[in-house]
């Protein structure tokens, strides 16, 4: 489950783009995990309110997010625009120490910097290589900063397309379009915030 | 995934959500004026999105039952359906989101990940198996928890049960580990396997933050020609042993 790196960009947006995530060890701490994760979940929406969900029971676009709380088993995700934030997270997820593993991405260098912030020192890091094979197939680089933003690739291509075609005809604002992308992405990695940076971008607003 | 055609009223609102570009309007034979969808099954994965973006009013799209071995495809498509036999949901383990908690990751060694249809092409089952073989070749270790794992007829040489290979997924990970040993190994088989499949696939590598740990990995993959992107995954390391 690699679903929140490979995230594609230039180094300006990915700067405002920090996926978090939660993620029980099955065997040795999910049992009873609920309320663990309730809370982690709670202390994340405290401090982001662009994305949450969980890709077992779905996304605060779709549902309530106390509902999403009361059923997480598993894990959950949010996703930051802003280093204050995600230190000020950080570190209270440190605090309430709930012994539920946390991971978060984005530029190394500042996410490194975050954690030092935050007095945590982290034991593990992923190296996203690239993407081979047949590259024709890719959808341009532009489409692909969105996409890659729902690293189960459940937002689609053609409907970045759309949303592109209809704020340029006035049928949806910049907000809004962001909102209808970030939808399909059942964890709640995707940024939408992120999302309407780069459809401006597009738009040529 | 299907249209019912009786139900579908060619709005074309359901179109633009499909990941794969699956869903196709066609003159309808009763009402030559009008259009109606319909879902190309070879294409469709069944991630579902076109039934949860819930555009479609008269309620025309379904999930019809699926069976082995298309059920391989909602599987690795579709977030919310979780695997059988790892109980994880999503198309990977829990790799290094709780290694401060597993210890599945060990120093000297790197984990690595081919997820293949990533990013947003999806990618045909037979194309799995030519990394898959390329690599086992070498000698690498299949993660035994990834889901792709259940689906090798034999996982010695990579080869998959032959029923899966023209099954189209959003994506599917084979996860290994590598020892340092075998690092220039696996990325020039990486390599040489890139030009002969038809979709594309992601890479990644676990490590450890320290410089000493990271560093010989690092300078294999810039030495082959691969990219390393300046974002990754970072564990916080906050995760415990709780059960008792």
């Amino acid at each position: 489950m690699t679903h929140t790196l490979h995230r594609t960009g230039d180094l300006v947006s990915l700067r405002e783009d920090f996926p978090m995530l939660t993620h029980v060890a099955r065997g040795f701490n999910d049992k009873n995990a609920g309320p663990r994760l309730k809370k982690i979940a709670q202390t994340m929406t405290k401090y982001t309110n662009l994305h949450f969900g969980d890709c077992k029971v779905g996304n605060k676009y779709t549902m309530n997010p106390a509902e999403i709380m009361e059923k997480l088993t598993v894990g959950c995700q949010v996703v930051f625009k802003d280093k204050k934030s995600l230190v000020a997270c950080m570190k209270e997820l440190k605090e309430i120490d709930q012994g539920i593993s946390v991971v978060v991405s984005g530029l190394f260098d500042e996410v490194f910097a975050c954690c030092q912030k935050a007095g945590i020192k982290p034991p593990l890091i992923e190296f996203a290589l690239g993407i081979h094979g047949n590259r024709k197939k890719l959808w341009p680089p532009e489409i692909l900063d969105f996409i890659t933003m729902c690293g189960h690739g459940l937002v689609s291509g053609n409907l970045v397309k759309k949303m592109v075609a209809d704020i340029k005809k006035k049928k949806i604002t910049v907000a809004k379009a962001a909102v209808e992308l970030a939808k399909p992405c059942l964890c709640g990695i995707f940024n939408p915030d992120r999302a309407a940076k780069l459809l401006q971008r597009m738009v040529g607003r | 995934m299907r249209i019912d055609r009786e139900k579908c009223i060619g709005c074309k609102l359901c179109g633009d959500y499909c990941p794969v570009g699956a869903i196709h309007y066609f003159k309808d034979e009763q009402n030559p004026k009008k259009k109606k969808g319909r879902i190309d099954e070879d294409e469709c994965v069944e991630c579902g999105v076109c039934l949860r973006a819930e555009v479609c009013k008269p309620k025309a799209i379904y999930r019809q039952e699926i069976q082995w071995p298309r059920s391989v495809r909602l599987a690795f498509s579709d977030p919310m359906v979780e695997h059988k036999q790892t109980g994880v949901p999503g198309r990977g383990t829990e790799e290094m989101k709780t290694n401060e908690v597993t210890g599945r990751f060990k120093r000297g060694a790197y984990g690595m990940a081919v997820e293949v249809g990533r990013p947003g092409v999806g990618a045909r089952l037979k194309d799995l198996e030519k990394i898959a073989m390329a690599l086992a070749k070498i000698g690498v270790e299949f993660e035994p928890k990834n889901p792709v794992t259940f689906l090798f007829a034999d996982v010695k040489t990579g080869q998959l049960k032959p029923e899966v290979l023209k099954e189209k997924v959003l994506s599917a990970i084979i996860e290994f580990e590598v020892q340092r040993h075998q690092l220039s190994q696996v990325f020039q088989a990486i390599k040489d396997v890139s030009g002969k499949v038809q979709s594309v696939f992601s890479l990644d590598l676990i490590s450890f933050p320290e410089e000493e740990e990271k560093g010989p990995a690092l300078k294999v993959v810039k030495e082959m020609g691969f990219p390393v992107y300046p974002n990754g995954k970072v564990n916080l390391g906050l995760g415990k042993i709780l059960n008792k």
